[in-house]
């Protein structure tokens, strides 16, 4: 489904990516994993087209969303892709539920109440019902991250990218949005996350190490092992 | 100091735009303001350096006809109040017969009299405000002609009549503090007492001037009454100083009274913007200070911090504004100067703005350091947490039915929550738009036709006077019966003046001019009630009606002729002649007791003003024939050359400000929505999106401050200009809008300036990578 290819990112004279490249593929959960400073949010950023890469570029169902024009692009984060953020980043002026509805309205594809639904129900397989006319200063943080997710999937978008998404989170909350994201995944949802949790990595199927903006490991987790302890060996290795 | 300074300096390069545009804001304030008050101080100086040297009466009776030398002096005896008296003997030569250049001056309106300088006051003085000395052939041409006609000193002015002939060599030009004003509709020239002997004997008519000094606190009622009862010589009309400080003040004074009314507007504008970037900048500073408290720094020395630079700004804005004030200021002066020397109290065109700007300093260091105070007093966890400013804002529901027009919704919607960031952009937009409408206005007030009726004229195409002969009686019948039998005159009415006594309360009683005839054929504007209807019925000048306290409704005693008449007022009006006092009221004057004939007169359609002025002028040679728009535009034209020009300055000062204050608001807007702007990236708004919603917030914010600015430029606008009228006569006005100009035209210029402002100042968002916002 994405093709990133020999991606690079300069900032003034200093090189963030060098020369990436990988695949994900539809149905696919992947996270990318490294050191602070080592490029793995850039390259999220990057690959997902909200910043703008050096070089190399990136391709979407064949598409190469890297040479689209700003406008183009923002119709295509619209439709094709979520995204959820370390700090559960909402519109302060709206409630909880016109946060998540809101993608959705400007998207226009569907009636405003098949959007008005599936928000609620997104809502509620999140556990998070009851919150909806709530100003976002109301609801704590777990339940924000939650429904910073909905937001991200009322399109029933292609990918969800994740910066760190249980950075803010409580171990209580970080439980509830790992179980949400398997969940996701489990029904074909695919996912990039970044992240330093090895919890969160430990869920994914493929995990990438970067350092100094170059992939320095990648391992794709077995599916019925202790994940975890395998990934916690493998990171034990790489450094 | 040094390290204060240092984060000054560090603040201006961080904040470029925000500090430039604000030091923009204040240095205009402080030009305007002090260059209002130059005009203001030079007007001062001038007017009182006119007057000290030329000493005009306090009282002055025209009179055309013989007089008793010998009443009048006796009247001066007996009389303690009057300081000082003379006889003023003018000879008033036809502009016909006084040619300069080999024209005849017969297209101006002025009366010409020709007299000697007078000895003991009312002195004409020369450029270097001397009293003016001219020998035998030569003439003192009032400076009024130098601007209309531009004689210049060594110009001849011939003065001619069937077979005689005399040339007088220009060799001064004339302040005179009576008639200096084109508003006033009487010039003198000054020649010798040779030339004037050898003139009066070959042309002109005689017209002499009594005057009077008074002694202080004497009212000038009280001579005018005693005066009319001892019978004295009244063939004329008769000026009170007040009167002609009135005319000086409204010829030179309301272009210093725009800009003055400018520069407070503009003081205004450049506070709330002021204290909107102080609360803004302070908001985004919130964690510092509370870093600060947090480690035990004195509130003082923060306070320091954050007022340093605003001290700095103002100061260097006052300086500037003081400088350049002086050309600015010497510019509007120059008409003043011109007229009326620079005067004897230079100091004040240089006193006058530094108060001025004392006082603007100190309103904005005061103004910086209560807002910053208020902001200190918030506890370290609220600084560090921002709580005061995550408190404020509220949410909007998105429609259930859906988002037909999403980037309208949403920017009302976000408008509705944070209308209070938007309450200085508002208020600047609505005096923006106030300050362009009120000059305006009053220029379209003043350059109206129906202005002339705040001076006692009635709207009409040509006006006949008919006053001080001896045989008016006679003149008025004929006038009236070759306007009887002229096809191109439409209509016309004939007004007749007297004198009656009024009573007031305290059983004292005073002579005021009455007007009788038919109020309903040239009406004048009545700022309270009508026209009189009946016999029964008197309107009043406002200025008179004040002074009796009447209202409408209330009656009114006069006596005429011995007898009681019990009158009901009916209507009040606006009137500047005859010191503001006067009535109309059907009162059956015996022809004995008329003093003029006034007749108001509209041609019929396809003849010119101009055409019929000539005829009637080569037909009526005993009266005065008087071209309306001729009189506005010859007495008022300079008046409302200035008012252009402040006009002009208004507009492109009030477009400047929209554009900076939109441009220093939008950066404002957008470095505090960044997260907004970045979660709107990135679920799918592009910047178009983002930029047309500013862009719409600011346009509603705009459209309804038009609005608002609008109404304020009529109605407070109305009282502004009645206000400043009355401190110079006049007591009430009623604003003549352009509404084309007014509501449709330059609306759209601003909304088009601001439009444009937003289309360039939203490219920032474009620069906005959601990476580096979402990461902060």
């Amino acid at each position: 489904m994405i093709k990133v290819d020999q991606v690079s990112k300069s900032f003034n004279s200093t090189r963030v990516l060098n020369d990436i490249s990988f695949e994900i593929n539809r149905g696919d959960f992947v996270a990318i994993m490294g050191p602070s400073g080592s490029g793995k949010s850039t390259l999220l950023y990057s690959i997902s087209g909200m910043d703008s890469i050096s070089g190399g570029r990136v391709m979407f169902d064949g598409i190469n969303i890297s040479a689209m024009e700003e406008n183009e692009l923002s119709g295509f984060r619209l439709t094709k892709m979520g995204f959820v953020f370390q700090n559960a980043q909402m519109l302060k002026n709206l409630t909880v539920l016109d946060n998540i509805k809101l993608p959705g309205l400007v998207a226009k594809k569907e009636l405003a109440d098949t959007i008005s639904n599936r928000a609620l129900e997104l809502m509620r397989r999140m556990e998070i019902e009851g919150i909806e006319e709530r100003d976002i200063r109301e609801v704590s943080g777990g339940q924000l991250q939650r429904a910073s997710i909905c937001r991200a999937m009322i399109n029933n978008p292609d990918i969800l990218f994740l910066d760190e998404p249980t950075g803010a989170l409580n171990s209580g909350a970080t439980d509830q949005v790992l179980a949400i994201l398997e969940d996701l995944n489990r029904d074909g949802m695919t996912i990039m996350t970044v992240t330093h949790d090895q919890r969160v990595a430990a869920k994914a199927r493929t995990v990438i190490y970067i350092i100094d903006g170059e992939i320095a490991a990648s391992m794709e987790l077995s599916s019925d092992s202790d994940r975890e302890k395998e990934l916690d060996l493998w990171l034990k290795k790489l450094q | 100091m040094k390290l204060l300074l240092n984060l000054v300096r560090k603040d201006f390069n961080r904040n470029r735009v925000i500090t430039t545009a604000l030091a923009v804001f204040l240095i205009l304030s402080a030009l305007l303001m002090a260059g209002g008050l130059r005009v203001a101080g030079t007007m001062k100086s001038s007017l009182d350096g006119l007057n000290e040297l030329a000493v005009p009466p306090d009282y002055l009776q025209m009179h055309k006809g013989t007089y008793d030398q010998k009443v009048f002096d006796d009247f001066v005896e007996t009389h303690d109040y009057i300081a000082d008296s003379l006889i003023v003997e003018m000879l008033n030569i036809n502009n016909a017969n006084i040619i300069y250049q080999g024209e005849t001056l017969e297209k101006s309106l002025m009366d010409n009299g020709f007299i000697v300088q007078n000895e003991g006051f009312d002195f004409l003085l020369n450029m270097d405000n001397e009293i003016a000395i001219v020998q035998e052939g030569e003439i003192g041409v009032p400076v009024y002609y130098t601007e209309v006609l531009g004689i210049q000193i060594g110009d001849v002015i011939t003065l001619r009549i069937s077979g005689y002939s005399k040339t007088l060599t220009v060799s001064t030009i004339i302040r005179d503090a009576q008639m200096n004003a084109a508003l006033a509709s009487s010039k003198r020239f000054l020649i010798s007492q040779a030339d004037h002997d050898e003139l009066s004997g070959q042309m002109g008519e005689w017209e002499y001037s009594f005057q009077f000094l008074l002694k202080d606190d004497t009212a000038t009622a009280v001579l005018q009454k005693d005066y009319l009862e001892a019978s004295l010589p009244s063939n004329g009309v008769a000026i009170t100083g007040s009167l002609i400080t009135m005319l000086n003040g409204l010829s030179y004074g309301l272009t210093a009274f725009i800009i003055i009314a400018i520069s407070f507007l503009l003081i205004l504008i450049a506070f709330l913007c002021l204290s909107y970037i102080i609360r803004a900048t302070l908001a985004e500073e919130n964690h510092s200070i509370g870093e600060m408290k947090a480690i035990g720094f004195p509130g003082k020395a923060i306070e320091q911090i954050y007022q340093i630079k605003y001290v700095i700004l103002v100061f260097i804005a006052v300086i500037i504004g003081y400088l350049a004030a002086i050309p600015f200021g010497n510019f509007f002066s120059s008409s003043v100067i011109r007229y009326c020397g620079p005067g004897s109290s230079e100091w004040m065109k240089w006193v006058f703005p530094l108060f001025g700007l004392i006082l603007l300093s100190l309103l904005v260091v005061f103004g910086c350091r209560k807002i910053i105070r208020r902001n200190l007093k918030s506890t370290v966890v609220e600084l560090m947490r921002g709580e005061e400013r995550i408190k404020k804002e509220g949410h909007y529901a998105l429609p259930s039915a859906g988002l037909k027009h999403r980037n309208l919704t949403i920017a009302i919607g976000e408008l509705k929550c944070k209308w209070k960031e938007y309450t200085v952009i508002f208020l600047v937009f609505v005096f923006s738009s106030f300050l362009i409408l009120l000059p305006m206005n009053m220029k379209n007030t003043v350059e109206h036709p129906s202005f002339i009726t705040y001076m006692g004229v009635a709207e009409c195409d040509i006006r006949i006077d008919m006053q001080y002969s001896e045989s008016l009686a006679e003149q008025k019948d004929a006038v009236i019966a070759y306007l009887e039998n002229d096809s191109e005159i439409d209509k016309y009415a004939i007004y007749r003046n007297g004198y009656v006594q009024f009573h007031h309360g305290d059983g004292e009683y005073e002579y005021i001019r009455v007007e009788s005839g038919d109020a309903s054929a040239f009406p004048l504007q009545y700022l309270e009630g009508s026209a009189p209807d009946d016999n029964q019925d008197m309107a009043l000048s406002y200025l008179y009606a004040s002074e009796l306290g009447k209202k409408i409704g209330d009656s009114l005693t006069v006596n005429y002729q011995g007898a009681e008449h019990l009158y009901t007022l009916s209507g009040i009006y606006q009137d500047v002649t005859y010191g503001g006092k006067t009535a109309k009221a059907a009162i059956d004057f015996d022809e004995s007791d008329v003093e003029a004939y006034i007749i108001y007169l509209n041609v019929s359609d396809g003849v010119t003003v101009e055409e019929k002025t000539d005829d009637l002028r080569g037909i009526l040679t005993e009266s005065k024939i008087t071209p309306i728009s001729e009189f506005v535009s010859q007495t008022l034209g300079g008046i409302t050359d200035n008012m252009s020009l402040v006009e002009g300055a208004a507009i492109a000062i009030s477009l400047f400000l929209i554009v900076l204050i939109t441009v220093m608001i939008l950066q404002l807007i957008t470095a505090r929505e960044h997260s907004a702007i970045a979660i709107k990236k990135a679920i799918g708004f592009s910047t178009r999106d983002i930029r047309l919603q500013f862009g719409i917030r600011i346009i509603i914010i705009q459209f309804l401050a038009i609005a608002v600015g609008t109404l304020l430029a009529n109605y407070l606008g109305e009282a502004i200009f009645g206000l400043m009228l009355s401190s110079m006569g006049a007591s009430k006005i009623t604003m003549l809008v352009e509404p084309l100009r007014a509501y449709l035209f330059w609306p759209t210029v601003q909304l088009i300036v601001v439009f444009a402002t937003v289309f360039i100042g939203t490219r920032v968002v474009k620069s906005y990578h959601i990476r580096d916002q979402i990461i902060e």
